[in-house]
């Protein structure tokens, strides 16, 4: 009888967690869908229409007028000193809405700490600290290119895509990682309702074929029969020693500036005010940190609550729970290796 | 029953990480105006351009392009700088896409451009000359970013010239921030009614030609 229960509940489990990936995969190809199809001559579709509606479309206003402001208040600012005042102002709220639009920095912040089951005020830290570097990124480029070497924009640009790929490839290879040792958390716990693994096995395979392109989670499942050593276990990730895995997190996003600052720090640097753009920027950052952080911690949030629902500590609770954080870590990699081919169309970088 | 809400909630988060449409806001502002360029024949040979692009984005074009005078740049400094936009512009298939009785046409590369710096703002011009010259009875061209990165506009004023094209030609146009369609008669004959109907997609800054 029991283990006809724990048979019933492992399969609810295999297909609750196949459903996940599935929907994940499904969002994901969606939206590549729709990104393949906006491409120029691909055929322009009827929602291509750039006034979109709701709240993202009320953002993107919102975002336009701010960024549109600040070239004339930096114009401003060069007779009138306390013009610049207001342009901190205008580059705040601009960093905070400009996150709140879709992105990839907070959907790779969320993931991880999801994933690595950090706490919301680690995660916090990190919006914070991957923000400033972004800022910190974007002040160096212009700072060494336009006002020391008096480069052009055509070669900023290049040293930007080269930032640019340099960070996916940061971001998918530290999917990657997550999805080894989450793989290996996941897959024990498979394996304890000793029961139940064949079919979860099986389900877990269906669930994922989908899913796993570029990881072999196939052969990871042999390897376990055969005495592979895992991967720590979760409650050792969490805690001091993480924190080198979090600095990790933020050079792979923060390592990308925003295409918005680099346009105004350039424009700042030729009305004689660099100084003022540098401090645009950072102030930028802040707004965006905010934003971000929010984010991070609401998904925090929902998984803290995903894991009290699901009950126990261990069994299906934890069985459940290692396998959302699998897809968390699975989403890092996806974002990593859409982004690096181009199937995630991020913010464009100025090169024209 | 309680994982199954933990599902559902996780479920409801994942669409708000994910990287949905990843539109844009613009960073780039383009003013536009077009001439469509006809043969004697009466079929359109191509479309000349002049982009006049906004100030932030006009001074880091600039950046790092010497220049004689501090402040003014001739189209000679300014060749090189010609030349990179018309080449980057390829990529987004010069964000111009036109379509004559409904069949899309291909364009060559630009030829004829230049930059003109006046005012604070660069204008860029350039000619795209259709691969084949096409006689139609409706001709339709969109200027637009469908990620939204550059937002172009339609000048205010003159938005359209129809050069060397036949009598009977008469232009319309579709603003993208109205949603409205306000027809623009430049032919002599009065605004014919008949093709126009099919505004299905309300796509930004639309062009069309109606020649009966």
């Amino acid at each position: 009888m029991t283990s006809l229960r724990t048979w019933r509940q492992g399969l609810a489990q295999g297909l609750a967690i196949g459903v996940l990936a599935v929907a994940a995969v499904l969002l994901l190809d969606g939206a590549m869908h729709v990104l393949m199809a906006q491409t120029p001559f691909g055929g322009p579709r009827p929602s291509a229409e750039p006034q979109v509606g709701g709240i993202v479309g009320w953002l993107l206003s919102k975002q336009s007028e701010f960024y549109r402001e600040m070239s004339s208040t930096i114009r401003a600012a060069k007779s009138d000193g306390s013009a610049v005042w207001t342009l901190l102002a205008i580059s705040f709220a601009y960093g905070i809405f400009h996150a709140a639009g879709p992105g990839h920095g907070k959907a790779v912040i969320s993931s991880y700490l999801v994933a690595n089951q950090e706490t919301a005020r680690r995660g916090i830290a990190l919006s914070f600290a991957s923000a400033l570097m972004q800022s910190l990124v974007a002040v160096v480029i212009v700072g060494i290119g336009a006002w020391l070497l008096n480069a052009t924009a055509k070669t900023m640009c290049g040293a930007e895509k080269t930032i640019e790929i340099a960070s996916y490839a940061l971001i998918a290879a530290f999917g990657a990682r997550l999805v080894w040792t989450k793989g290996g958390g996941f897959v024990r716990s498979l394996q304890r309702p000793q029961p139940a693994l064949a079919i979860v096995a099986a389900m877990h395979h269906h669930g994922h074929d989908h899913h796993d392109h570029g990881h072999d989670h196939g052969d990871h499942v042999h390897d376990e029969h055969c005495g592979h050593s895992h991967g720590p276990e979760p409650s050792e990730l969490a805690g001091p020693g993480g924190w080198r895995r979090g600095f990790g997190a933020i050079f792979a996003v923060g390592l990308r500036p925003c295409s918005g600052a680099i346009l105004v720090l350039v424009f700042a640097l030729a009305q004689g005010l660099f100084w003022a753009g540098i401090a645009a920027t950072f102030v930028m950052g802040i707004g965006t940190a905010i934003t971000v952080a929010a984010i991070a911690v609401m998904a925090v949030s929902a998984r803290d609550v995903a894991r009290r629902l699901s009950g126990a500590k261990e069994g299906g609770g934890a069985l459940f729970m290692r396998g959302v954080e699998f897809a968390a870590a699975g989403l890092v990699l996806l974002f990593g290796v859409g982004l690096l081919f181009g199937y995630l169309a991020a913010e464009r970088v100025t090169c024209f | 029953m309680r994982r199954l809400l933990a599902l559902l909630l996780l479920l409801a988060g994942v669409p708000a990480l994910g990287p949905r449409a990843a539109q844009a806001h613009p960073h780039v502002w383009v003013t536009s105006t077009s001439e469509l360029i006809y043969a004697p024949d009466g079929s359109i040979t191509g479309v000349r351009h002049a982009w006049t692009f906004d100030d932030m984005f006009s001074t880091y074009a600039l950046q790092g392009i010497e220049s004689k005078t501090k402040g003014v740049y001739s189209h000679e400094e300014l060749a090189p700088l010609a030349q990179t936009n018309v080449e980057s512009l390829k990529e987004f298939a010069y964000f111009t896409f036109a379509k004559a009785d409904g069949k899309k046409q291909k364009f060559l590369d630009p030829v004829d451009y230049f930059l003109e710096y006046k005012g604070g703002s660069l204008t860029l011009h350039f000619t795209l000359p259709l691969k084949t010259p096409v006689k139609s009875k409706e001709l339709a061209l969109e200027v637009f970013d469908p990620s939204f990165f550059v937002d172009f506009k339609l000048a205010d004023k003159d938005p359209v010239k129809l050069v060397g094209a036949p009598a009977a030609c008469q232009v319309s146009l579709q603003r993208p921030t109205d949603g409205t369609i306000s027809a623009q008669k430049l032919g002599e004959q009065n605004f014919l009614n008949g093709d126009n109907s099919n505004f299905g997609a309300m796509f930004a800054n639309k062009i069309t030609v109606a020649c009966p």
